[in-house]
């Protein structure tokens, strides 16, 4: 799950195809805030700006290179922020 | 996919969207007509009935009032005056501005038919004629002829009145001041009694030989031919042979009784321009024609037409009204460009980057030049209003595009790509983009409801403004995303050039940054001596404005270089006194003003009866009529006003003259003139009302601060009335109309025939020698033949006596009234002559019966102030709730509209300082700042709410907002300010009209501005505190309502249970 500031969206998608990660399933507009730093995004009058969450499913051999790119996106723009999690799938269909 | 979104995906199409309006904006600027003022409406119509014979009063009694009763229930109707004087009523209907006003002539023509019946027999039937501007002549040319003088009338009129009225848009083209030649035939008096001849007989038998006749047909061999007798004569001198009677039967020749003169008529206007006798020509455009364009036809027919012209003839421009309007708009167009260059400074100094100063300059002009399709759609013009709009336009078309950019640059300094920053950054402010625009058309859109003649003005100024904002902020939402994503980007270096100029500024910047934060802070702190320090400025203002005393006018004074004078002698001065004392004015203007004059004209005389135009201006041997023009207003150093006023010092100083009205500008009844003061004085009494009328004339004379003090009445003009004895006429065998017909023949002379040349025809005019007509006793030594074919004299019959013309009578809405007017000195304003009246009316003792009212330029800024003082209310209202609506807060607003005041008291000191007047235009300024210093405190309150709900505290998030937001209002204020320096500190042609509106919005703005700083934080915090306060209160109480209901939870219970019990 890649969390990050709509701004990023076009760059996450190019990590995304770089990486030859085809699937994903993008939320567009989701809200919240980190953990310890930057700015809330709430797309409020307050915090106006907002995030977009990607989904996707990839082999374990792309993700260290996925995470990288990702990460690589974070450092060039910290102010927008970028985060990524990854976790196991139990099972498909 | 919104529209900024759209937009920044599809920059193609956008930029070529916006070229394209900027194409046709272009394309519609190089039709647009160019005007001085908006196309104003016609309100006037005239209905005029003519009664021959009635003296005024009978004129009166039985036409005036009948018209006048019938007409004053027609709807829109504001003032009904009338003239009644010897043989015609003249009615005028003056409405209200903005309605149809062939609507109102068909309602008119109807009442009249109502009242047809009841109008005297012989009187004729009611005339209806509308007035409109169209009237006034838009060019006047002069002529000036040497061995030509004699032929001038035919010369011009076929040379330079034909082609002229052939161009397009060309209404009238009408010659003043050269005689039209005319076959005179003199009489001797003493010969025409010896043969027993009588003026009507000859002209009888010159018509009789003067003719052609046509014989009928006569076939010879197989041609039918017609027969003609030509008769005309083809030379006058061939008259001379006529036949005209007999004697003693031997044939009396015309050339034994009379002179054959091929001359001029006797009585006519003579012309001079810079001293030189010619003539003028008066060319009045096609109604809905354009001025400028007209004009700039004839000009350039000019130099052709000159060529056809005999050498001695010399074509020259006395008044051209296209040449102020050009020169007036060209300085405008000046101001506009340098408010442009202006507004680009400032947002480069506060940005710092030339991309976006490029984005700013780029977007400017769009929106501007949008609004020409508007003015090209709805028939406008390109005037002083639609371009003075522009110019106010500018500050705030900046404004949406700045925030725009402001929030793009912002994210792409976060790190966003311009794309994406472009989009979002956009996002972020469209809504309150959106909201600021609203409340600049609540403030602009109201203008459009004004009526009356100031609704004229501001109702082209209002939808333009509206135009202007609405393109604009669509432009601010697609246009300036796609430009800031295409062209903006993360500056990683800046050039060196660039940081040796711009660190001085930014570090200044920094450091207004932080002493305006110290200020803030202390403030905040302090904030009921800030508020209670503010509302003492507000005092302070209203009291110099009390102390200094605020004058107030109607509209400002326009130099467009134009005088016109009417120098008036005594009623029966003969022409030749008049023309040597225009003579002897002339030099003394010409050796005065040197090199500021232009062109110097006079007309003296009788104009003939075949003039129209002259027969709708007064004229007579005792008038001269000027027509001055000086050089545009910029090129010489002396006001228009101040050689008016000199001009009347020296008509004062001239004892021939018995009255002398200077009008500035050259017309009557246009905006602009000197100030006026007008008092009406109502009554029956002819005498008292003029008695009372002159002693307030001769005390205005008296005032230091008056130029010219005239009362409307005229003066009883002379006549000579010959009153027929009709015992005696029957006695001889006369009757009376006949011989009143022969004493017009023998003086006015008879007209039986016309003497025909190439095509034109003159008249041949029968009458007595000159000499033998010129005293009374000549009069009496008239003949009149009888049937008996005897000769009486008029002597014999009636008497001769000399008597006078009572003047006209006057009425305004169905009551007597003579007017007094007051022109104030340069530099006075309306309101002290207005001031200065009414004292006067006081001290003068008034008959019974006499009302005096204030009329004129001041009832019309009356009406205007109420107008504006309405709308102004209307906007207040409007724009509280648009603010209540964005912030979703009754106190926010409430806020801002209070911060209005201190515009007011910038408004108040500006005035004073400079001394200039109120007048619609520093109001309509004052205006158009309720929508400007409320955008300021919108931006302020908008951000420092922001950061309370980003959680901080109170006083920290006025400090942080204030300071954060202390460049972007510091710049959009100070391009509305620059962009109005031009405005208020230009010395253009016509300059003088906009210099109030510039001088108000700047002092206006300036104090608010600054107040609205330091003001706006603070009343946010007393009134955040008193929020968070209430708020804890309310929260104390909950929670020990709570706790109490904890405790005794139980026992409130049963309480209840008991109290539904005993209920049962």
């Amino acid at each position: 799950m890649i969390s990050f500031d709509q701004a990023s969206y076009e760059k996450v998608l190019a990590a995304l195809d770089r990486t030859n990660c085809r699937g994903f399933t993008l939320f567009p507009l989701t809200s919240g805030r980190g953990s310890n730093t930057g700015e809330p995004h709430f797309g409020s009058h307050a915090w106006p700006s907002t995030c977009s969450t990607i989904i996707t499913i990839v082999e374990d051999e792309k993700v260290d290179r996925l995470l990288e790119r990702l990460h690589d996106i974070d450092k060039e723009s910290e102010m927008l922020g970028l985060r990524a999690f990854v976790w196991n799938v139990e099972k498909t269909i | 996919m919104s529209l900024y979104e759209g937009a920044v995906r599809r920059p193609i199409m956008t930029s070529l969207v916006f070229l394209a309006i900027v194409i046709l904006g272009l394309f519609s600027l190089s039709r647009l007509p160019i005007d001085l003022y908006p196309d104003i409406d016609t309100n006037t119509i005239m209905v005029m009935t003519y009664y021959n014979g009635a003296s005024s009063e009978d004129i009166e009694n039985n036409v005036t009032r009948p018209i006048e009763n019938v007409l004053n229930s027609v709807e829109h109707l504001k003032h009904l005056t009338s003239n009644s004087k010897e043989g015609v009523s003249v009615v005028t209907l003056e409405f209200e501005f903005g309605h149809d006003i062939d609507a109102l002539t068909n309602d008119v023509r109807d009442k009249l038919d109502m009242v047809s019946n009841a109008l005297p027999n012989e009187a004729q039937t009611p005339i209806l004629f509308k007035f409109s501007t169209d009237m006034i002549p838009i060019l006047l040319l002069s002529a000036q002829a040497e061995e030509s003088q004699k032929a001038l009338y035919k010369i011009l009129d076929d040379n330079v009145a034909n082609p002229l009225a052939r161009i397009d848009g060309v209404g009238s083209v009408s010659i003043v001041g050269a005689p039209e030649r005319e076959i005179n035939i003199y009489l001797n008096p003493q010969k025409m009694e010896a043969y027993g001849l009588s003026a009507a007989q000859i002209s009888a038998a010159i018509a009789a030989e003067n003719r052609n006749i046509t014989g009928g047909n006569v076939d010879i061999g197989s041609n039918t031919f017609s027969v003609r007798i030509e008769g005309e004569f083809n030379d006058p001198q061939q008259m001379q042979n006529v036949i005209v009677g007999s004697r003693n039967g031997i044939n009396v020749y015309l050339k034994d009784v009379a002179r054959i003169v091929d001359d001029v008529q006797e009585r006519a206007q003579k012309s001079f321009t810079n001293g030189k006798q010619g003539a003028m020509v008066i060319i009045q455009k096609q109604s809905g024609a354009n001025s400028v364009a007209i004009s700039n036809a004839v000009k350039k027919q000019l130099p052709s037409i000159q060529k056809n012209l005999p050498s001695d003839v010399k074509l020259g421009v006395i008044v051209e009204t296209s040449e102020n309007i050009l020169n007036t708009i060209n300085t405008l167009t000046e101001t506009i460009l340098y408010a442009m260059l202006f507004v680009v400074i400032v947002v480069f100094v506060f940005l710092g980057r030339w991309r976006a100063t490029v984005i700013i300059s780029i977007t400017i002009p769009m929106s501007l030049i949008a609004s020409f399709i508007y003015l090209y759609a709805t028939g406008g013009s390109l005037n002083m209003i639609s371009l003075s709009c522009l110019s106010i336009a500018i500050g705030s078309v900046v404004d949406d595009a700045i925030v725009v950019l402001e929030n793009v640059t912002t994210h792409i300094e976060r790190g966003s790509d311009p794309k994406q920053a472009a989009i979002h950054g956009t996002n972020e402010v469209a809504i309150s983009v959106i909201a600021s625009t609203l409340t600049m058309i609540c403030v602009f859109f109201p203008l459009t409801m004004v009526t009356g003649m100031s609704g004229v003005l501001f109702k082209q100024l209002g939808w333009m403004m509206c135009v202007i904002m609405t393109v604009s902020t669509t432009s601010a939402l697609s246009f300036t995303p796609m430009l800031c994503s295409q062209m903006l980007k993360l500056q990683k270096k800046q050039s060196k050039a660039f940081k040796v100029f711009y660190t001085p500024i930014s570090k200044a910047l920094a450091k207004l940054d932080d002493w305006y934060t110290a200020r803030i802070n202390w403030a905040v702190r302090h904030r009921i001596t800030v508020i209670i320090g503010s509302f003492m400025i507000f005092v302070l203002s209203l009291v110099v404005a009390k102390l200094v005393g605020i004058k107030s006018e109607y509209f400002p004074a326009n130099d467009n270089g134009r005088i016109g004078a009417t120098l008036e002698l005594p009623i029966g001065t003969r022409v030749e006194k008049a023309e040597e004392i225009a003579e002897k004015m002339t030099s003394m203007w010409k050796e005065r003003y040197g090199n500021n004059l232009r062109v110097i004209n006079y007309r003296v005389g009788q104009a003939g009866d075949s003039n129209t135009f002259a027969s709708m201006n007064s004229n007579g041997d005792y008038l001269i009529s000027f027509n001055i023009t000086l050089v545009p207003s910029n090129e010489r150093k002396i006001g228009l006003a101040q050689v008016c006023d000199e001009m009347r010092e020296d008509c004062k100083k001239v004892p021939e003259l018995a009255k002398y009205r200077i009008l500035m500008g050259g017309q009557q009844g246009g905006m602009g003139g000197q100030n006026t003061a007008t008092f009406e004085v109502y009554g029956y009494d002819m005498e008292a009302t003029y008695e009372y009328a002159a002693a307030l004339r001769d005390s205005f004379r008296n005032s230091p601060i008056i130029t010219e003090a005239l009362v409307s009445r005229s003066d009883y003009e002379p006549e000579l009335v010959v009153n027929f004895d009709r015992d005696k006429l029957a006695i001889y065998g006369l009757g009376l109309s006949d011989a009143a017909g022969h004493i017009r023949n023998l003086i006015n002379g008879s007209l039986m025939s016309y003497y025909r040349e190439d095509g034109e025809e003159y008249d041949i005019r029968v009458r007595f020698e000159p000499t033998a007509r010129q005293s009374i006793i000549d009069l009496e030594n008239l003949l009149i033949p009888n049937n008996q074919g005897a000769n009486i004299r008029v002597g014999d019959v009636a008497t001769i006596e000399e008597s006078s013309i009572p003047p006209t009578i006057e009425r305004k809405d169905r009551q007597r009234i003579v007017t007094v007017t007051a022109v104030l000195k340069d530099g006075y304003a309306l309101s002290e002559g207005v001031d200065l009246g009414n004292q006067l009316t006081e001290k003068i003792d008034r008959p019974n019966g006499v009302t005096v009212q204030v009329a004129g330029s001041y009832e019309d800024q009356q009406d205007a102030n109420r107008d504006l003082g309405t709308l102004g209310i209307l906007i207040i209202v409007l724009v509280f709730i648009v603010m209540a609506a964005q912030f979703e807060s009754l106190t926010y607003p409430f806020i801002i509209i209070l911060s209005i005041i201190f515009a007011l008291s910038g408004i108040i000191f500006a005035l004073c300082l400079t001394g200039t007047s109120v007048n619609i235009m520093s109001m309509l300024g004052g205006i158009m700042l309720i929508g400007i210093v409320v955008k300021n405190g919108i931006v302020l309150i908008d951000y420092t709410q922001l950061m309370r709900e980003r959680g901080m505290g109170l006083i920290r998030s006025a400090v942080v907002a204030a300071r954060s937001r202390l460049r972007p209002i510091l710049m959009t204020s100070l391009t509305t300010i620059l962009g109005m320096v031009p405005l208020a500190a230009g010395h253009g042609v016509g300059s003088e009209m906009w210099r109030p509106l510039g001088i108000s919005i700047i002092g206006g703005l300036t104090v608010s501005t600054i107040m609205t700083l330091v003001y706006v934080p603070s009343m946010f915090c007393i009134f955040g505190a008193n929020g968070v306060k209430l708020k804890r209160r309310k929260m104390r109480k909950q929670r020990e309502l709570q706790a109490y209901w904890n405790e005794h939870k139980q026992e409130e219970m049963l309480n209840a249970q008991a109290f539904s019990e005993n209920k049962k």
